[in-house]
């Protein structure tokens, strides 16, 4: 008998494999494959100038700086005074970034847009006997399996 | 303790995990990590994880700083008031300022496009490194984080994010610095008098040229712990997947030609 199942890539996915050899599956009776997520080509000359996965606050952040530093300094003068503009202008600088990074992701990268390897899901396939069925599917569910097929 | 003694036979390595924190190389945006040393001198080099450089940059800028009276000449600037500016710089400093300045934005921006490419070698080479340390101070493990948590508590106090994700040294040189700048600026003792609605009293107790170091490291606190949290993660899944594939993976084994069963 055969059971599969898929996880995403964490913790509890190592403490069902722990949990399942030390009810007796043997490691060569587990077969592991984790699942390559799409992504874009490497190239040298493009990806220096990205770092992806932090891409989509990078321009708010430092457009905040900018703008409470800014904010503060004409506050000094202003009614609400300096800690208050700087407030206000931080959070227009990072809306403004954010909208900027949003525009160039949905509409100029567009058709460079990828998955970003957020949910690296493993495929598992455990041999084992009929009588141990049961339990290997409840340790799978228990360490929150995304599914889980029997094959006989 | 570690889970693997480094025998220093890989040409380059992608990671570092130690009691100290987990120090990575992967790539970066050069333009954003010299808008970093543009913000403040120091910051790039901290992105990087060049902590040496990046903590002396730092204190060079709050001394020339605070000396030169930079940030002051930047608020009358942004107010118009070119006559105060002239007035306020002391050049006795002030010349000393830009080379430094500069050389920090260069650095890290050089530093950045080269090391991005050592990513690329390290990355293909896939050698083995150490992913848990246990001492007797600390314990520090490749873990999945929630990036969105390092912010929150980066907004709460600048720091607390890198202590989350056990940056150790970036953490408690930034929350210190953070409870430098607090406390020179004033501000802490300005806010009761805004929830008053005494703004007037307020701005007049704040210092502007320590309120002015305090956007830049809180900006760079949000960035820095939600970047390095997302990095973190994908170390993670990278070496959970050389294991899956390197213990997982039997020869012997074969695929049951069957059906599915309830």
């Amino acid at each position: 008998m055969q059971l599969y199942a898929t996880f995403e890539s964490n913790i509890f996915l190592e403490l069902a494999l722990s949990q399942l050899e030390q009810k007796g599956i043997h490691k060569e009776n587990i077969f592991a494959v984790p699942l390559d997520n799409r992504t874009e080509k490497r190239r040298v000359f493009d990806s220096i100038h990205r770092a992806d996965g932090i891409s989509l606050i990078d321009i708010g952040v430092a457009l905040a700086t900018a703008f409470s530093v800014v904010g503060i300094s004409i506050g000094f003068k202003l009614a609400w005074g300096p800690i208050f503009w700087g407030l206000i202008s931080a959070f227009t600088g990072f809306a403004l970034g954010f909208a900027i990074k949003l525009f160039i992701v949905f509409f100029v990268e567009k058709r460079k847009r990828v998955l970003i390897g957020k949910h690296s899901e493993v495929i598992l396939i455990i041999d084992c006997e009929e009588t141990q069925s049961e339990l290997v599917e409840e340790i799978l569910w228990n360490h929150f399996a995304l599914g889980v097929a029997k094959i006989k | 303790m570690d889970n693997y003694t480094n025998d220093n036979t890989a040409r380059r390595y992608i990671a570092h995990v130690s009691i100290f924190g987990t120090t990575q190389i992967h790539l970066r945006n050069p333009y954003i990590i010299a808008w970093w040393s543009a913000a403040f001198p120091g910051f790039g080099h901290l992105l990087l994880s060049k902590y040496i450089r990046g903590f002396v940059l730092f204190i060079w800028e709050v001394i020339v700083n605070l000396n030169a009276n930079i940030n002051l000449g930047i608020i009358y600037s942004f107010q118009g008031d070119i006559e105060k500016v002239i007035q306020v710089l002391d050049t006795r400093w002030l010349l000393l300022y830009m080379p430094v300045y500069l050389f920090a934005i260069w650095d890290s921006y050089r530093t950045t496009v080269d090391m991005n490419k050592v990513f690329i070698l390290a990355d293909r080479e896939n050698h083995r490194f150490n992913t848990f340390s246990i001492g007797a101070l600390e314990i520090n493990y490749l873990d999945k984080r929630n990036p969105l948590l390092a912010v929150v508590w980066s907004l709460c106090v600048p720091g607390l994010g890198q202590l989350y994700i056990h940056r150790i040294g970036v953490a408690f040189y930034v929350i210190i610095w953070t409870i430098i700048f607090f406390y020179f600026s004033h501000i802490l003792e300005a806010i009761p008098f805004l929830f008053l609605g005494e703004i007037d009293k307020a701005t007049s107790l704040v210092k502007p040229e320590w309120l002015l170091f305090l956007p830049s490291v809180y900006g760079f606190s949000l960035f820095d712990s939600y970047m390095n949290t997302v990095e973190n993660n994908k170390l993670f899944e990278k070496e959970q997947r050389d294991f899956l594939q390197k213990n997982y993976q039997h020869s012997k084994f074969t695929l049951l030609k069957g059906k599915k069963v309830k």
